[in-house]
Parts: C-alpha cells; structure tokens; sequence
C-alpha cells in the first residue's frame, strides 16, 4: 500500500485531465452534429446546441480544475507562471506546453461563443472551425505528458469518445452530401441585392 | 375568430418555449450530473491504482528500489520515484553545502586543547547502574 495523503493534488490534477479529455471529446462530437446540414439538424435542434455548450463549459471547467491542482502537487510544485505560460514548466516542457495551447485554444473559441455579436457570427463560425485542433493537441499532450498514457484502461476511456468524434469530424471535412443543395438554396441572395442596385 | 386563433397561437408558443427551456436545464444539469459523476468515478480509479502500488509513476521507483535494495543491503526508505521539481533539486544542493561547512566546525571542536585536556578525567573507573 502507498500511501496517499501527499498525491491528492497529482490525484485530482490527472482525473480532470482526463475527464476534461472526454468531455472534449463528446462536446467535439456533439459540434460537428450540430454543425451537420439537412435533416439531421433540423431533428437535433436545440436540445443537442444545449448538449454541445454544457458539454464545452464542463470541458473548460475540468482544465481549470487540472492546471490548479498542481499548484498544490509537492514533486512538480509548478509556479502559476508555468502552469498558464506554455513551455515554460520543468515536466515534460514540449508536451506539457502543447496542452497549455490547447486548454487556451478551447477556452478562447469555445467563450468566444459569447461574444459573438460583436465578433460577427460569420466570423466566429470560421473561427469556431479551428477547435478540432486545440483538441487534438489535447489528445497529444495526454498521450506524451499523460502519467497514465500507457494504461489501457486511460486508452480506452480516451479513445472511446473520440474515436466517434473523429469519425463524425473527418465526415464533416471531407464528404458531407448535403451541403451543396443548402448552398442552392442560399445561392439567391446576391440576386436581391441586384434587384434593388 | 382571428383574435382567437392568435391567442391560441400565442398560448401554444408560449407553451412550446417553456418546454423547450425546461428541457435545456434538464440537459444542462444532467450534463453537470454526468461530469462529476466521471470526474469522481475517475479519481477513485487513479486513487486504487495509486494506494494499490500499481501507479505507472509509481512503479519505476519500485524498480529502482528494488534494484538499489539489490545492490546495497541498507533499507531504502519508501519515496515516491517522480522528479522533484528543479526548485527542489536546487534546495537539496544547498543543504549538502551546509553539510560540508559544518565538517570544519566540528574539526575545529575536537582540536581544542579543553577537550584534549579532559580526556584523562574520563580514564576513571564508570559506574552504572549494572557495575
């Protein structure tokens, strides 16, 4: 038996790591339905939107959760500076610092939902594209800086949400059927413009 | 019949919000439900591993145990194998320091000719409690 008193910190700092890494993953997928044309939308509607924001906000929530409790770890003992400034801490400085960019990324697209009537939705629409990316840096700083990056159990519970998220994102980018008919029927737009010039 | 059916219309879409908001805080908390469900439900699989002896970490340093214990027949006492932070490492260089400065001092206390001069007192037969 180890004993656990002093890893509590290290102990709740990796389980919001992890949780946080699912709840991406889910709130990732979740997205990419939303974001799907046609029929499909029309069905989810608001109730997935809803999914989707909880989702995210737990996501965020859980990285936060991760980056503190560290603060309190004795062996790392990061100094705020490191846990918010990537690069810069003693661990594993590579993949730690890609997870920092990626909790910032998540954090700044995702709440930048809330701010997007002055942003413009056209543009935060383009810029709420670039997530997937912050997520994958996320799966990668798991997997490099992960203390449990080599349990199987840790494999599974990553793997499982986002394989499907994976497989619903590679679909969006690259064979969505239904797009094209949509963008028929926005294509008259222009057209009333012309009427009134 | 128009003021009516408007009044229906109305009624019925103030009613069709009022669901729909009722199912997005259903949706919501549920969601928060679900996280700290997983949250916990994964710090106690992190905790058994971790109080189990079965922590990835962990378990380098039992090897290092095991082969320091190997090599040298001391009991190594049971420290966790992670990294101390460099903060850390550098606070331990600091206190060897103090270690090898105090080595003179004590030099120095050994050599001084009060202590040379109560040596032979102590020649003197010692009587305990067993004599």
């Amino acid at each position: 038996m180890t004993a656990v008193g002093p890893h509590v910190f290290w102990i709740t700092s990796r389980a919001a790591g992890i949780a946080a890494m699912m709840l991406a993953s889910g709130s990732l997928g979740v997205g990419v339905m939303i974001r799907g044309r046609g029929e499909s939308r029309r069905l989810l509607g608001s109730d997935v939107r809803a999914l989707h924001e909880a989702l995210s906000l737990a996501t965020l929530i859980a990285i936060t959760i991760h980056g503190v409790a560290l603060l309190g770890d004795a062996y790392l003992h990061p100094s705020p500076l490191n846990i918010v400034v990537p690069f810069t801490g003693a661990y594993r400085p590579l993949w730690t610092g890609l997870g920092i960019v990626g909790g910032w990324g998540l954090a700044a697209l995702g709440l930048s939902h809330y701010a997007r009537g002055r942003i413009g939705a056209a543009r935060w629409r383009h810029l709420h594209r670039f997530i997937p990316i912050f997520w994958a840096l996320g799966i990668v700083h798991t997997l490099g800086a992960g203390t449990d990056a080599e349990q199987p159990w840790m494999l599974i519970a990553i793997g499982l949400p986002a394989a499907p998220a994976l497989f619903l994102l590679l679909g969006r980018l690259f064979g969505s059927p239904e797009a094209e008919p949509l963008r028929q029927q926005r294509a008259p737009e222009p057209q009333l413009s012309g009427r009134r010039g | 019949m128009d003021e009516v059916r408007k009044l229906e219309a109305k009624s019925l879409a103030r009613a069709k919000s009022r669901s729909r908001r009722r199912r997005v805080s259903t949706i919501r908390s549920r969601t928060i439900r679900g996280s700290l469900a997983l949250f916990a439900v994964l710090w106690g699989v992190v905790f058994v591993q971790l109080a189990s002896g079965n922590d990835p970490a962990l378990s380098t340093k039992h090897h290092a145990e095991r082969n320091s214990a190997a090599a040298s027949p001391e009991p190594t006492p049971a420290e966790p194998a992670r990294e101390p932070a460099p903060e850390a490492e550098a606070e331990l260089d600091g206190s060897e320091f103090e270690v090898e400065e105090a080595v003179p001092e004590f030099e120095e206390f050994e050599s001084e000719p009060e202590f040379e001069e109560a040596a032979p007192e102590i020649e003197e037969p010692i009587v305990t409690s067993s004599s």
